[in-house]
């Protein structure tokens, strides 16, 4: 019996053992494949971070403007009407530190344009000093280096930005590169930049009865001259009262001539010169900007621009004469006060000044002595509506709904330089228009007509 | 050239501006705070007591970030922004479009940013340049800085922290290695290097209860320190910084009452407290 139990009790042990083992093998088995599992888990975890943070690198923003625009110029035919101003978006990849692409599209109903589209590249080199990772290149189709120009119009306070700026820098960007030095130590900005020239357009003469902009030769250059810009401004600090920002630009441009011969602005002087010969673009820009902490945030900002800009010449006349390329002596410039009112809402006010032909007055426009009769040699032309001043007062009020939405109400008095009224007492600049009803005006520049624009504008960013 | 519509300008002119002083009074009752998780508790512990003796007074604080609170700041969602780092160029220049200010700097405590490693590791002090080296990878392994033979594992904060720009810009300076495990939040970075035994990483001086210090030299020649108050006080802990409150104007009202009391012996008795360091 009780070598029955004996064996009994061994089977059992050996049962036991045997059952021990196989729970061990099981549980080593189980956590062997755990382990698999995680480190699949963890690996394909890595693959996935390692793919979002390659998606990180890519950043997406714009905004869209929608409005509703009432023109009191009468000839401005409908003189309302909806329309989506802007409509941008822009892709930011930053491809590794310090290395930087964005293209910016615009959209319209029609299609889309080409708005920013380059590269920048900071500074790795420099690694000790004043200047130290205080460089960048910028290259491809940019803003040009002016305050105005390079203040985002989903910032800006105004719905356009100010005639001097528009007639100077048509379309904002142009093809080219841009160097910028901003060392962390001294609050100073310096720009230089190289650009074709054209870009936006440029004026050319098309007829005799004055000019017209029928030349937009964006993406390619027309002629082998380069336009220099350079920008610098400073930064000053006022203490609790706010800050100081001043600087000044200027513009080296040449257009290649095409003609024999080119035309100043005071419709008297004419200079001789070769086709291919560089017709000089020149100006010289002052700014500033003024943030001070009063009862909320408020600023002051102005610029002022002067110089010679100029128009090619070169299509013919009925009787074949060339026409001249032409030169302007120009001014202008704006001022801006902004206020902000508590965290929602925000005043702006901007008072704009450009007269695009300082040699001759609004008085003087379309008089005999200004004809141009100086140039009948090579084709006569006359001042124009192209040569008058005009001066825009703008008031805004903006609404911020939050961070994505902006409401503006803006309205802008529109000024012309006034002209000489004839003997008959009619101005001699007018411009006649056809009502909706098919009854007709006219526009006499000899007074200050309603040219008046009130906007409505709606604007959503992210 | 010609004369402009006067009456008409100077009665807009006066509108606008009864309009502008009508609004500017308009009085802030609730504050919110955002910004660097280094700084969150020692806010919060700021909003709890000033609203224990302040019952009208409403504080919110949240962290995130500094620069989560800088961009809540430039878009008006928070009205006082912590950042363990200075406001950058750019985002001074949004803060300029948006409000026409440059922002307001209240400096309201100090800091030394410490390096945290598990308390078996036989490293007990480095050099900034040893520092660069490991977080930027050129060193990986404990043996070449007097350490064990093993890999170095590396925790630090997520691009958003203040801490996280301050550390790259003032020790690193150069980009960080790419193992770098970044972590939201300081507490989860001393969390982690306690469990690791090759762990290192950095953070603020009020979560290092608990955990291994590391001592810093500024160079071979230099004496090591540790982040403490004396240390910091007396400008010799290599790696110290300001902690910042910034606003979008100068405060008036609930919110200077308030940050006039932060700078108050009260306020900064709290900052000792906590675990930081008095600026005053």
């Amino acid at each position: 019996m009780k070598k029955i139990y004996l064996v009994i009790l061994v089977l059992s042990f050996i049962t036991i053992n045997v059952k021990a083992q196989s729970v061990e093998d099981s549980l080593r088995d189980q956590i062997t494949e755990m382990k698999d599992r995680i480190n699949g888990i963890d690996e394909r975890l890595m693959t996935s971070e390692s793919d979002l943070s390659k998606l990180t690198k890519i950043k997406l923003s714009g905004y869209i403007q929608t409005q509703f625009d009432n023109f009191e110029n009468k000839a401005v035919q409908p003189n309302n009407y909806f329309s989506l101003r802007r409509v941008r978006l822009k892709a930011t990849y930053e491809a590794a530190d310090g290395i930087k692409f964005v293209v910016q599209p615009d959209f319209s109903p029609s299609g889309f344009s080409l708005k920013d589209a380059y590269v920048v590249l900071n500074d790795h080199f420099i690694k000790s000093g004043m200047f130290k990772n205080s460089l960048s290149l910028t290259a491809g189709k940019f803003n040009r280096l002016n305050y105005e120009v390079e203040y985002s119009s989903s910032q800006r306070e105004l719905p356009e930005r100010s005639t001097v700026i528009r007639a100077l820098y048509p379309g904002e960007r142009a093809l080219g590169f841009k160097l910028e030095v901003n060392p962390q130590s001294i609050p100073i900005k310096l720009q230089l930049g190289m650009f074709n020239g054209n870009d936006g357009g440029f004026t050319q003469f098309s007829d005799t009865t004055g000019k017209s902009a029928n030349n937009n030769i964006e993406n390619k250059d027309f002629d082998n001259f380069k336009d220099i810009m350079a920008r610098a401004t400073y930064s000053l600090k006022l203490g609790d009262f706010g800050g100081l920002d001043f600087g000044a630009h200027a513009y080296f441009g040449s257009l290649k001539s095409s003609t024999n011969a080119t035309l100043h602005s005071d419709y008297t002087t004419v200079d001789s010169s070769k086709v291919g010969d560089a017709v000089k673009r020149n100006w010289f820009g002052a700014e500033f900007q003024l943030f001070a902490d009063v009862l909320g945030g408020m600023s002051l900002k102005g610029e002022y621009i002067t110089g010679k800009n100029a128009m090619l010449g070169g299509s013919k006349f009925a009787n074949g004469s060339l026409l001249p390329n032409f030169q302007n002596n120009f001014a202008g410039y704006y001022v801006y006060l902004i206020k902000n009112i508590g965290s929602k809402n925000q005043f702006a006010f901007r008072y704009d000044y450009y007269d695009p032909n300082t040699d001759i007055t609004g008085s003087d426009v379309k008089v005999v002595k200004y004809n141009g009769d100086a140039s009948k040699k090579i084709g006569k032309l006359t001042s124009s509506k192209a040569d008058l001043a005009y001066t825009t007062l703008t008031f805004a009020w903006h609404y911020y709904f939050d961070d994505n939405i902006r409401i503006s109400l803006a309205y802008a008095i529109v000024q012309n330089e006034k002209v000489a009224k004839n003997t008959a007492g009619v101005g001699n600049l007018t411009e006649s228009y056809t009502n909706p009803d098919g009854t007709t005006g006219v526009n006499d520049y000899s007074d200050v007509f309603k040219q008046n624009q009130l906007t409505i504008r709606l604007q959503a960013k992210f | 050239m010609k004369k402009f519509q006067t009456k008409k300008i100077a009665a807009s002119i006066v509108i606008i501006a009864v309009a502008i002083i009508s609004f500017a009074f308009i009085n802030q009752e609730r504050i919110t705070v955002k910004g660097s998780d280094t700084m969150v508790i020692l806010a919060q512990k700021w909003a709890e007591v000033y609203m224990k003796k302040n019952p009208n007074a409403s504080i919110q604080v949240t962290g995130g970030g500094s620069g989560t609170g800088i961009s809540a700041l430039i878009n008006g969602s928070t009205d006082i922004c912590n950042a363990s780092r200075k406001m950058k160029q750019t985002e001074i220049d949004k803060l300029k479009a948006r409000y026409n200010t440059l922002g307001v700097e209240v400096p309201c405590a100090k800091d030394g940013i410490t390096i945290y490693l598990h308390p078996t590791n036989k490293v007990k002090e480095l050099t900034l340049k040893q520092l660069s080296d490991i977080f930027s990878g050129r060193i990986k392994n404990w043996k070449d800085v007097g350490g064990a033979n093993a890999e170095i594992r590396l925790y630090g904060r997520e691009n958003s922290s203040g801490t996280y720009v301050f550390f790259k810009d003032y020790v690193v300076k150069a980009d960080y290695a790419p193992n770098c495990q970044t972590l939201p939040g300081t507490a989860a970075v001393v969390n982690a290097v306690k469990k690791d035994v090759n762990a290192i990483g950095y953070g603020g001086a009020a979560y290092s209860a608990g955990i291994e210090i590391c001592k810093i030299k500024k160079d071979d020649k230099s004496p090591a320190y540790e982040a403490n108050a004396e240390t910091i006080k007396k400008n010799q802990y290599p790696i110290t910084r300001y902690l910042y409150m910034y606003l979008r104007n100068r405060p008036t009202g609930a919110m200077k009452a308030y940050i006039d009391w932060i700078l108050s012996p009260e306020g900064q008795s709290l900052v000792t407290e906590m675990g930081y360091f008095p600026v005053r």
